[in-house]
């Protein structure tokens, strides 16, 4: 199951995801509904760093720039990067293609949260504005340790009980969530804009709030590819080797649901991401887990990059929740690698 | 039913749940003077919808509206020429189609916002323009009022004031205000001396076994009344109530008011809904369509529709 890597096979990776995350940057710092010239964005961006002021019309460009898209840019990096992380630790961890980050109820939990929250009107203060955040992640994680208790059977976490109670405890709160949202009147359309991803706060705020949740869990899943690759041998095999089966799975369980969970709140439920970037990061570059965390989450920026991108431009002005976008333009790419794949039967 | 019932709630969020607490004192802005009148240079400050106070240093020369109905506001106010920007369904009056869109209900776009330099951004309240946005745009360090999504007709010229003070054309407010005011005040006299027919209004039929009616409290239910009705839809729980084609054939209305006509409903496909020819309404031939923006857009235009129910309900009386 894992590979031994071949020497080349090394760097190149890197270099290729990276490559694709930094084109990913440029796009989005370019591409919007107001045309920069490419002239003026050069002098913008040194500009910012030295902190010099413009005249117009470059003072807009420029607060267009270091306002508007910088912030927005880094948020979708940071959320992609969880989703496509999560993503392939989640499917490592339950040896299983069909897991995503959502799989054990986040998205569902998250979703009933902000939903929740946004029928009731609060204050318009910071922590009014926060409330919906604040209560998705709150909804996330209160579903994952509820489906990880219910899934427990003395002192061991099966791994099918836990997606038998993640999906069907994610069903029952879907159907809350929707019949919360079939009693609502007027918030609809930021409800439904929200469970499709198209929630997005402008300013660097979101990203400062979601920020510490997410190296911490990032940083424990880039730190558990040896772990990942031993589960791969299964429970009673992994355990033999000495590695303390229920309390790894416990911690790493935790730090993807954490940084999904951070993700979602302040930007929406973006489906697809978890799931298939780690999977085409598996077909193009084996399937080490030391390897495919670090490259699933570079590359799920870059994907959730391009689709804002996407999102945006489609039907500018309008925007398209980023959510329809992954949906619509992810999964043919993805059925066109596999396809192509020459490793079939790679999982 | 479920995408286009949808799409329905999306379109018509009238009537909702505003925070009544939060709007300013009723009728304060539409008895002052004009905002022409007051001297130059002096500052204009207005609590919104959500409680927050907003203050122009002089009347706003570039607005953008997030809001069909603010946008028809301030063309019918005068304002129509301090317009830069309005939302993608802003579809009336035509000269405001010429105007740049700077998105609408599946995003609004901040970059257009912020190019298109206003000195005020018009939003509505009561769930149509959500808070996130208000504050994204506050951020952005643009000057944003939210206009209370109004309960009543009465309420709606209360906006009317508060437009035309934040634009400097308080007089213009003002003028409009009196003859909408002298318009419902002759509807009002005439209606009461009327019997009242029942009314169905319909908002969404893709199910035509559980239609979607307004419900109590929504704003159409109030202009039915105010236009002489008994709205069966007042019997029922929540403003965008389902209402079984059995109960409707109890409440047997002798009108039925196509509120979605503009979706593709006609009187005839309603004749041959199967279990709907027992309805009195369209043995009868009542069956009307009405044009739903002039109901659902807390705008001038209100009274218009309130003057095409009337008519609908009372074709002897309102010619």
């Amino acid at each position: 199951m894992v590979r031994a890597p071949a020497n080349n096979m090394k760097i190149r990776p890197y270099l290729y995801t990276l490559l694709f995350l930094f084109m990913a940057v440029v796009l989005s710092i370019t591409i919007g509904s107001v045309f920069i010239p490419p002239a003026d964005l050069g002098r913008i961006l040194t500009g910012w760093l030295n902190r010099a002021t413009f005249s117009e019309p470059v003072k807009t460009f420029a607060f267009i720039l270091t306002d508007i898209r910088l912030p927005r840019t880094v948020l979708v990096l940071l959320t992609g990067a969880a989703l496509g992380g999560s993503g392939a630790a989640y499917q490592g961890l339950f040896r299983n293609p069909l897991a995503d980050p959502y799989l054990i109820g986040v998205a569902s939990g998250a979703g009933l949260g902000a939903v929740l929250a946004m029928s009731y009107k609060w204050p318009y203060s910071f922590w009014g504005l926060m409330a919906v955040p604040a209560a998705a992640f709150i909804g996330a994680l209160l579903t994952v340790f509820l489906v990880y208790a219910l899934a427990r059977v003395g002192k061991t976490i099966p791994m099918t009980n836990l997606i038998l109670a993640g999906v069907a405890f994610g069903s029952f709160a879907t159907a809350l969530t929707t019949s919360l949202m079939l009693r609502s009147t007027g918030e609809l359309h930021r409800v439904i804009s929200w469970l499709n991803g198209g929630s997005s706060q402008a300013g660097w705020h979101p990203v400062l709030a979601m920020l510490p949740f997410l190296l911490f869990g990032l940083g424990i899943l880039l730190l558990s590819g040896h772990v990942l690759n031993l589960l791969q041998f299964g429970d009673d095999q992994a355990q033999q080797m000495g590695l303390p089966v229920t309390r790894v799975r416990t911690l790493i369980l935790l730090a993807a649901s954490l940084a999904t969970a951070a993700a979602v709140s302040f930007s929406g439920i973006i489906g697809f991401i978890g799931l298939i970037v780690p999977h085409v990061m598996r077909l193009w570059f084996g399937a080490d887990y030391r390897r495919l965390l670090p490259l699933s989450i570079i590359g799920g920026a870059g994907a959730l990059l391009l689709a804002d991108v996407m999102a945006r431009a489609v039907m500018a002005p309008q925007e398209l929740p980023v959510g329809i976008v992954t949906a619509l333009v992810g999964v043919p790419f993805f059925l066109w690698v596999l396809r192509r794949a020459k490793n079939q039967g790679y999982w | 039913m479920f995408p286009k019932c949808l799409f329905l709630l999306l379109i018509i969020p009238l009537g909702t749940a505003c925070g009544p607490a939060r709007t300013s004192a009723p009728g304060a802005i539409s008895t002052e003077p004009p905002a022409s009148e007051v001297p130059a240079g002096t500052s204009i400050r207005l609590t919104d919808d959500l409680g927050r106070t907003v203050t122009l240093s002089g009347p706003a020369q570039r607005v953008i509206s997030l809001a069909p109905a603010n946008t028809e506001i301030l063309f019918a106010i005068g304002a129509g020429a301090q317009v830069v920007g309005r939302d993608e369904t802003s579809d009336y009056p035509a000269e405001a189609l010429a105007l740049p869109t700077i998105g609408g209900y599946s995003g609004f776009n901040l970059e257009a916002i912020v190019s298109l330099q206003p000195d005020l951004v018009l939003a509505q309240g009561g769930g149509f323009n959500s808070p996130e946005l208000v504050s994204s745009l506050e951020e952005l360090g643009l000057t944003v009022y939210v206009l209370p999504n109004p309960p009543t007709v009465e309420a709606m010229f209360n906006n009317l004031g508060k437009v035309g003070a934040l634009t400097g054309h308080g007089a213009g407010a003002t003028a409009l205000v009196d003859s909408l005011t002298m318009r419902v005040a002759a509807l009002d006299e005439k209606i009461l001396q009327l019997s009242f027919p029942t009314v169905y209004y319909e908002l969404d039929a893709t199910e035509p076994t559980k239609p979607y009616t307004a419900g109590p409290g929504s704003f159409v239910d109030l202009l039915i009344a105010r236009a002489g009705g008994i709205n069966v839809g007042a019997e029922l729980q929540g403003q965008w109530a389902q209402i079984s084609l059995e109960q409707l054939v109890v409440a047997n209305p002798a009108i039925i008011i196509l509120g979605d006509a503009a979706y593709g409903e006609t009187p005839e496909k309603v004749a041959v809904r199967p279990g709907w020819g027992t309805l009195a309404a369209i043995q009868t031939g009542q069956v009307f369509p009405i044009d739903d923006n002039l109901v659902s857009r807390p705008g001038p235009r209100l009274v218009d529709g309130l003057e095409a129910m009337a008519k609908l309900l009372h074709p002897g009386v309102f010619k």
